[in-house]
């Protein structure tokens, strides 16, 4: 049995969504493929009529700055994320976690907009964009016109594997504010060496220092997988924020918050909960330092 | 179907394929461009790495129209490409200059063994060249951590990209680090090239998927649901009036011995009759069709009615008088040998030693990893093919470790002399003592014998895991007495290896494990005893070192 009957490689986002629309749950979206073509062949996703091809919208492949933000187009792939100068300037986060996403081969075929729109809560790439406050722009067809609309990131996931985007809808790009004066970000993870393609657990913060450097004015952390969607450790931005001095007796109470917040799971293939546990406290201290670090620079 | 324009090694083509088809399938099978590699079929291996536009990709799972007007690059134009870019690259008289640096390289450090990853990691490691032109190990790391090789240990590649880099910085091509020699003469001593490594990095190299014989049909098996089942009825008529559908095979349909088997002939061609399912991978039909995908599709529609048994697992439980028995004609029940070692006085050891360590171990069952799935391709007596001429015999093309054992079960199940048999050993992508069994041979042979027309049988990753022989698990209680000088005084020891369905090199193996369980020390007793056991698990055999690593984690 074919995987899929029709391969539909539209050139503009009406194009897509209208054939979308027109095939209703017999179409999926594909972009790179190198999770959804997988899924299908291992029978995780029935076979379906039609694959539409989104990557050969050419409005979906650029990366820009745009009225204070850095704007990447839901096709743009791992690997031109991971070389590009602006995003590293102002998401360093992002270029550090789509930099680890498979091989180079399949980075340079897998999207940002796949990784995102695939809502799994360890995705790399989504763990980035999270900890950098972005928003998606998704994209309706109301039969005649798309109508294109900035949302918080959170919003789009309905659980693992689940986005609650309906069938006259897509993801067209992703933005995040530029950098500003003792901001920076970092991202890392702790992965199995080789054949599993999720890592046991992924983190990435968000700071930006004030007081040159000596507290945090403001703290976005994520932490995957710590639920059935994307996870933000609110509970630990709110110690960081809150504190009058950054030391390491704030950043411990911030990873205990954190610890406590996650809702970590036993997976058969990566890691206990136990383990999970204990890392979200590695990690998190990993990457806050490394974003500290990188802030105290601008001082 | 859809039209397909694309560019390949700098030659335009235009051609109607199914939308499904993969860039993989359309490079290798449509346009005969052999060189791409399918390992693993899921984006892990990198052997079928090619370049698209100057990106590498895994074409495995690249869908095909993704590379509609794009400009691609395989193994087979690397060469001309580089010629092409540097046209005084052939003139130096030099053997290999008409190659691109990166398969000079290959050649020259030892970095193609088995061969048939080497495409996707010159097509790769080009990827990084591109960029730059002094690569660290860190780097050449980096850009090869998914492109798998299971020979090389990866230092000789990683020497090559580099040597390869330093010959396109300074046109002279560095030479392995060797040993010293203290006269090396005309061959010793030298660093050869392989025979075939100039084949395997230009893409040359046939292995046996790569054989595209005129009018090759496809066979695809059906296996059993169950580890241990009698097959009551096979129900194949849905299957047979399916469109492309040429034969389905079974049992009965063999005309020589059911049974073949390296040591004892105790494995069926297909499960039926006489002989239960005795583990999932038993095979119980063979469809064979105009396509891969007529033949897999039509899996589904033949019908078997099952008498679930009971089955064991379980090496220890398998020698319980309660267990169900797997070969019922054979005296010793399931216990395939016991193998004995028994040296001096064992209890004069142990009262002799001043401390007595016991302990229990257990080894897991070791998949081989050959980047190369099983692949046979049957060619009947007669047949003239346009590209591989004439064929007086019943020929099989396959990547064998054994190809006479091969002959010799072959002719066996189809009830030929052995020399009415030829078997063609292709090269062949690893075997690792995982490609030492009948995998597809037989299946083949039958094929194209009722049908007339040569037939292919390739497994995929999932289904060669599935089916083929293993390292034995084992479980190992090993006491160890030892004076407190250090010298041994006695070792007892009692192995049970798990021997799977079948009895392949099993037994031998155990002989290997049972006779070095004692390590290469010297004492005064030993007693070992070993119980190499049938189970209705995956039959297990040789990996590479003959199974010495498991008593020796022991030691």
């Amino acid at each position: 049995m074919p995987l899929w009957k029709e391969y539909f490689t539209p050139t503009t986002v009406a194009e897509a969504l209208a054939i979308r629309s027109r095939y209703g749950h017999d179409a999926l979206f594909v972009a790179g493929g190198t999770d959804l073509v997988l899924d299908m062949q291992h029978g995780n996703h029935a076979p379906v009529m039609a694959l539409v091809d989104v990557t050969t919208i050419g409005a979906l492949h650029q990366i820009v700055e745009a009225e204070d933000h850095v704007v990447i187009g839901a096709a743009v792939t791992h690997a031109e994320i991971e070389s590009n100068p602006l995003v590293r300037e102002h998401g360093t986060a992002l270029t550090e976690s789509c930099g680890v996403v498979g091989g180079p081969q399949v980075r340079n075929v897998g999207t940002i907009g796949g990784n995102v729109a695939h809502a799994l809560p360890a995705a790399d790439g989504t763990i980035g964009l999270l900890a950098l406050n972005a928003e998606v722009q998704v994209s309706t067809f109301d039969g005649n016109l798309v109508n294109a609309v900035w949302q918080p990131l959170l919003s789009i996931f309905a659980g693992p594997g689940k986005n609650n985007l309906g069938d006259n809808q897509m993801v067209t790009a992703f933005r995040f504010h530029t950098r500003h004066l003792g901001q920076a970000s970092a991202f890392d993870r702790i992965m199995r060496p080789q054949g599993v393609a999720l890592p046991i657990l992924g983190a990435a913060a968000n700071l930006t220092l004030g007081d040159g450097g000596l507290r945090v004015a403001a703290a976005t952390l994520a932490i995957g997988p710590a639920g059935p969607i994307p996870f933000r450790a609110t509970a630990a931005e709110q110690i960081l924020q809150d504190a009058v001095a950054l030391d390491d007796a704030l950043i411990e109470r911030a990873v205990l918050a954190a610890q406590e917040q996650a809702e970590l799971r036993t997976s058969k293939h990566r890691a206990s909960k136990e383990y999970r546990h204990e890392m979200v406290a590695v990690l998190l201290q990993r990457v806050l330092s490394r974003s500290i670090e990188r802030a105290r620079r601008d001082f | 179907m859809a039209a397909l324009t694309l560019t390949v090694n700098g030659v335009s083509h235009t051609l109607e394929i199914p939308a499904n088809r993969f860039l993989a399938e359309v490079l290798r099978y449509d346009l005969g461009l052999t060189g791409t590699k399918l390992g693993c079929n899921e984006a892990e291996c990198g052997a079928c790495t090619v370049i698209v536009n100057g990106r590498s990709i895994d074409s495995c799972i690249f869908p095909a129209l993704k590379a509609q007007g794009a400009d691609v690059l395989t193994i087979e134009g690397v060469a001309q490409q580089w010629v092409q870019e540097h046209p005084a690259a052939g003139t130096n008289g030099d053997e290999l200059a008409h190659l691109h640096p990166l398969q000079q390289a290959f050649v020259c450090h030892g970095a193609t063994q088995c061969g048939y990853c080497t495409p996707g990691f010159i097509m790769q490691s080009k990827t990084l060249l591109d960029r730059t032109l002094e690569p660290t190990d860190d780097e050449i790391k980096h850009c090869l951590k998914d492109t798998y090789c299971r020979c090389t240990g990866y230092t000789a590649i990683v020497s090559s990209v580099k040597a390869a880099a330093e010959k396109m910085r300074t046109g002279v091509l560095p030479l392995p680090d060797l040993p010293d020699a203290i006269a090396p003469l005309e061959q010793i001593g030298q660093a050869l090239p392989r025979p075939d490594a100039v084949d395997k990095v230009t893409g040359h190299a046939r292995y046996a998927d790569d054989y595209l014989f005129q009018d090759m049909l496809h066979g695809a098996t059906l296996r059993s649901a169950h580890p241990h089942a009698r097959i009551l009825k096979i129900d194949a008529s849905a299957a047979l009036a399916l469109p492309g559908v040429h034969a389905v095979l079974t049992y009965a349909d063999v005309p020589g011995e059911l049974r073949h088997g390296l040591v004892e002939y105790d494995w069926p061609a297909f499960a039926g009759g006489a002989y239960p399912a005795r583990y999932v991978g038993d095979p119980i039909a063979l469809v064979v069709a105009d396509t891969p995908e007529q033949a897999h599709d039509a899996l589904a529609h033949i019908q078997v009615a099952y008498e679930v048994l009971p089955a064991v697992t379980d090496p220890v439980a398998a020698r319980s008088p309660e267990a169900p028995v797997l070969h019922p004609d054979r005296p010793t029940g399931n216990l395939l040998k016991h193998i004995k070692v028994r040296h001096g006085d064992i209890d004069k050891g142990f009262a002799d030693a001043d401390v007595i360590i016991e302990r229990t171990y257990r080894t897991p069952r070791t998949e081989h990893a050959f980047l190369e799935p099983e692949c046979s391709v049957a060619v009947p007596a007669g047949w003239d093919d346009p590209q591989y001429g004439q064929h007086d015999k019943l020929t099989i093309y396959v990547g064998s470790q054994i190809p006479y054992a091969d002959r010799h079960q072959v002719a066996r199940c189809l009830g030929l002399p052995e020399d009415a048999v030829r078997i063609k050993g292709t090269v062949m992508g690893g075997g690792f003592g995982g490609k030492e069994d009948i995998a597809g041979q037989v299946h083949a042979a039958l094929a194209a014998t009722v049908t007339g027309r040569p037939v292919k049988i390739l497994y995929d990753r999932a289904e060669s895991l599935r089916f083929h022989p293993k390292r034995h698990a084992t479980l190992i209680r090993i006491k160890t007495g030892a004076k407190r000088d250090g010298r041994l005084t006695a070792v007892q020891a009692e192995l049970y290896g798990d021997s799977g369905a079948y009895a392949s090199l099993g037994e031998k193996v155990m002989t290997r494990a049972t006779t070095h369980a004692t390590g290469p020390y010297v004492m005064d007793s030993a007693q070992i005893d070993c119980y190499a056991m049938y189970t209705n698990n995956a039959p297990l055999r040789r990996v590479s070192r003959f199974w010495r690593h498991a008593v020796g984690v022991c030691r």
